[in-house]
């Protein structure tokens, strides 16, 4: 298994947290709010940590902020302790995203997805030539346009939101349908109801050697670590699950794929750290919050690449093979 | 099947060469010669070259000085052996031409030079990138290959033409010409600035500076230097798609780093047109797996009649070739030689 570094430049920090992030956190929570107040009973309830399995008796409080989230213990994966039916989260999921104006060009990060597949289809010395999308192609609606400009070598499959009962039955059809080489799924981890389930029908309708491409966001990373509840990247209905690394390749390994490579490409946690210490009067965080309110662009930027190399930022990516 | 192997040269090469045959398993090393005899080695030795043939080896490892490299293959292949060799192949172009012939006239036996470079970690993937065809045509390499000179720097015998046939270019940044031949095969076109600034009382160059163009207009640039005061591997190839790097390479000092293989496939804007300062993806190598793997090549040569992909003759020619035509295209380098030979003849 590899552990590449994915250096790039460090992004602006009113892109982290704009006015905009902002009204998307508030308008999330409050979809939340309005799931919480109705009644829940169809809810599910996890005894254990959906990535290691340890019991959730062993875990530790992360936050009861609308719902109850553990920090494992064991994995260091943070979970919800209850999730709501996966229709119900799709439900919402394409409420919010068909009343979201377009927000901004995400190009950059686009061609950063569509480079990791040719880089690596280049090192594993085999043609992905057919790629399935899982889902991407809705929570990021100029991914397509972008995919068709500058992917035009492979033929690409989408399979949009809709709403699923928990099994992934659209997903199934599709895997069986188009027989890609390579699946990516860049948005489903942390907002799925039931991950294990996912990687599992993934598996199961995939012959063997299907590269799945997966980015979900990283427990490790130092913002969750400093910050804690208080990331403007912990939104609750979006982060039912928080993966560690070792949590997700226990249950990677558990779902019976080959991990092929490991990376925490993040580029935030640094401008967020940064942003969060320069403008929280009650910070005082030992060591940290000097550094980050003396803290210039450069050692901003090696900061990130330290963490990137340490495998400790917020945003992971994995490559399996089924 | 075991291969019984003689080591001629017991020093640090041949030792190196030692634990990785032990390390691979197919070999048994029965006897090791050198110029004296080590009193704590863990197999028989001996201060004669000849008498290693008492021990009836399958194969020779020759990890002796430049000079003695011809003389120790040719014999070898004359006598039935297949043959290890360390670099560079000889001191110039007509040592490798005689080894050649002596492997020709031995066709059963398998000769290959140590040219590991090539079987690093870091220098494999990026070949099977560019090999894929991913990063589109090569365009350009740069390589700087440099250290601080070295212990008895003055007195090594590397350092004495006569022994070595040149000075660092010869001895280390011969591995970058020959990755620079296995990414763009054969230069046509040289020109070159080669010097001697601060190790001034050897006769040889402590800096090497050249420029090379292929058929194909791919062109590279390289630097050699033994005033690199800061141990330094770089290479880099830019391709139409995008740009790999590698900086560092294990060694057995340690001193130029780990390896770290720096891959970019270009970022276009929404005109297609590059965007500056890609992302890179950067991968980091911290084993040095290369003397197994030219090991475990020659094993597979001899045991499974598999053919050689790295240090053959033919590439050892034409890196050697390559060497005298940057020695030769700096006609102030040749003045300067000719002179030095002047005064040592008075």
């Amino acid at each position: 298994m590899q552990t590449p570094v994915f250096i790039d430049q460090l992004p602006d920090v009113s892109a982290v947290v704009s006015h905009k992030s902002g009204q998307y956190r508030h308008q999330r929570n409050k979809a939340l709010l309005d799931l919480l107040l109705k009644d829940h009973s169809d809810w599910q309830t996890r005894s254990a940590c959906p990535a290691c399995g340890q019991e959730r008796g062993k875990s530790r409080s992360f936050s009861h902020t609308f719902m109850d989230f553990q920090r494992c213990s064991n994995c260091n994966s943070i979970y919800a302790a209850d999730v709501p039916p996966q229709v119900v989260l799709d439900n919402l999921r394409l409420e919010q995203i068909n009343a979201t104006e377009p927000g901004k060009d995400r190009e950059f990060e686009f061609i950063s997805l569509l480079n990791w597949i040719s880089l690596t289809e280049a090192r594993l010395e085999r043609s992905l030539d057919s790629v399935l999308d899982v889902r991407f192609c809705t929570q990021a609606p100029d991914w397509q346009d972008t995919v068709q400009r500058q992917s035009r070598n492979r033929s690409w499959h989408f399979l949009p939101l809709t709403p699923d009962d928990g099994t992934f039955a659209s997903l199934k059809a599709k895997l069986r349908e188009t027989n890609p080489k390579a699946v990516l799924v860049p948005a489903e981890m942390d907002r799925t109801a039931d991950p294990a389930m996912l990687l599992q029908v993934i598996r199961e309708n995939s012959p063997a050697g299907t590269i799945v491409f997966v980015t979900s966001s990283c427990a490790d990373g130092l913002e969750y670590e400093i910050l804690g509840a208080d990331s403007p990247s912990f939104i609750p209905l979006d982060r039912l699950t928080i993966f560690s690394i070792c949590g997700f390749k226990t249950l990677a390994e558990k779902s019976g794929y080959e991990i092929l490579e490991t990376s925490t490409p993040g580029r935030f946690d640094a401008v967020i750290l940064e942003r969060y210490f320069k403008s929280a009067d009650n910070a005082d965080i030992p060591f940290w919050s000097g550094f980050f309110r003396e803290a210039d662009k450069n050692r901003l930027h090696d900061l990130q690449i330290l963490l990137q190399r340490s495998l400790k930022s917020g945003v992971l990516r994995f490559l399996l093979e089924t | 099947m075991t291969l019984k192997a003689a080591i001629i040269g017991y020093g640090k090469m041949g030792r190196i060469r030692h634990d990785a045959m032990m390390r691979h398993g197919g070999f048994e090393v029965v006897v090791a010669c050198d110029t004296a005899i080590d009193p704590n080695a863990t197999i028989p030795m001996t201060t004669d070259p000849l008498a290693v043939y008492d021990y009836n080896p399958d194969v020779i490892i020759c990890s002796v000085p430049n000079m003695m490299i011809p003389d120790v293959v040719c014999e070898a292949l004359a006598r039935g052996k297949h043959v290890f060799s360390e670099k560079p192949p000889g001191r110039n172009s007509s040592d490798v031409r005689r080894m050649q012939n002596a492997e020709s006239a031995h066709a059963g036996q398998v000769l290959k030079f140590g040219f590991n470079h090539r079987v690093h970690d870091a220098i494999e993937e990026a070949k099977k990138v560019i090999d894929v065809g991913t990063m589109g045509d090569l365009y350009f390499m740069r390589g700087v290959y440099g250290k601080a000179g070295g212990e008895n720097y003055a007195q090594n015998w590397r350092n004495d033409p006569a022994l070595s046939g040149g000075g660092i270019l010869i001895d280390q940044g011969i591995h970058m010409l020959d990755l620079f031949q296995m990414f763009a095969g054969r230069f046509t076109s040289v020109q070159s600035f080669v010097q001697r600034k601060f190790w001034t009382e050897v006769p040889v160059e402590d800096n090497a500076f050249a420029l090379m163009k292929n058929a194909d207009g791919v062109v590279a640039s390289v630097h050699s230097s033994a005033t690199q005061w800061q141990h330094t591997f770089r290479l880099e190839l830019y391709l139409r798609n995008g740009l790999i790097s590698i900086d560092g390479i294990l060694s057995a000092s340690g001193s130029y780093g780990a390896e770290v293989l720096t891959m970019a496939l270009n970022r276009p804007d929404r005109d297609g047109n590059p965007s500056p300062n890609p992302e890179s993806q950067e991968i980091r190598f911290t084993e040095d797996k290369s003397w197994d793997k030219e090991v475990a090549e020659f094993y597979d040569a001899i045991a499974h009649g598999k053919p050689l992909r790295c240090g053959t003759s033919q590439q050892a020619l034409d890196v050697m070739l390559l060497v005298e035509a940057i020695y030769a295209a700096d006609p102030e380098w040749n003045a300067q030689l000719k002179a030095d030979a002047q005064i040592k003849a008075i």
